[in-house]
């Protein structure tokens, strides 16, 4: 594979290390409770209505504006306080790995897409490590572009103007 | 007509013209040639990415010189920024789930190393 194929494959990647069970860990992404304990984000709250953690599973939750600002800038957007969101366990091996495809359908004006997020785990001594990957979301144009590996060249063009 | 970034960016031809000026500052024959696109649409092009920021003009005798400007790339690179710092916040309050969950799973139930 050449550089600019590497750069273009690229996602957004995050690593977090914890001292703790792999299985709590896990229980973070693959229950109800778990789940509604941190997912957020900022100023939101979450209701799990369906989690099925198994290959092909449902997860269906409703994100709740809880916070005054949040619930201002909701509205000066258009955007409703609550909104439906629907993903499911597209991948899953117990303790190891998940992909959480979730169905973007709620900015205006933006045609429904697919974004996926691939959470690995690896349980090393009393410590996990979690390794979580991002596809683009914001625009449907953006995914566009970025499948087309235009923003990974963003860094490059930065690079001239340093 | 204002576009911003993301809107300015989806379309196809426009990318193509702002990659060819990668190399930099260039007339319109020179992108016409490198990004293989008509002169009418390059020239419309321009004039959009000109219009929305993206690249600058500068007259050079009979010649119009074009070149790229920062600051989009810079609003996209900040956009991309942010929303990494919504996954590490987000995954902060992973972090402080997890510590929650464990304490209350008991000091009993700690597994021993």
């Amino acid at each position: 594979m050449s550089k600019e194929n590497k750069a273009r494959a690229k996602p957004i990647v995050l690593e977090r290390s914890y001292k703790a069970r792999i299985e709590d860990v896990w229980d973070l992404w693959a229950t109800k409770e778990g789940f509604e304990s941190w997912w957020g984000p900022q100023g939101f709250r979450v209701e799990v209505q369906v989690l099925d953690a198994r290959l092909g599973g449902t997860l269906q939750y409703d994100m709740i504006a809880d916070s005054p600002e949040m619930l201002a800038a909701m509205k000066q957007m258009g955007m409703p306080a609550s909104h439906a969101t629907h993903s499911r366990f597209s991948a899953l091996k117990l303790h190891e790995r998940l992909v959480l495809t979730n169905v973007i359908d709620f900015l205006p004006g933006v045609e429904p897409y697919e974004s996926n997020i691939t959470v690995e785990f690896l349980a090393h001594g009393d410590t996990v490590r979690m390794t979580v990957t991002l596809d683009p979301m914001h625009t449907d144009q953006f995914s566009q572009m970025q499948k087309e590996g235009f923003t990974s060249q963003l860094t490059k063009l930065d690079e001239r103007f340093v | 007509m204002q576009l911003d970034v993301f809107q300015t960016l989806a379309d196809p031809t426009r990318r193509r013209i702002v990659e060819a000026l990668r190399s930099g500052e260039q007339q319109v024959g020179d992108v016409v040639m490198t990004a293989g696109v008509h002169q009418s649409g390059v020239s419309r092009h321009l004039r959009i990415l000109h219009e929305a920021g993206f690249v600058s003009m500068r007259p050079d005798g009979q010649r119009r010189l074009y070149a790229l400007r920062p600051e989009p790339f810079q609003e996209l690179e900040a956009w991309l920024t942010q929303y990494r710092r919504l996954w590490d916040v987000r995954l902060d309050r992973f972090g402080a789930a997890l510590e929650k969950k464990q304490k209350q799973a008991g000091p009993g139930k700690k597994r021993s190393r």
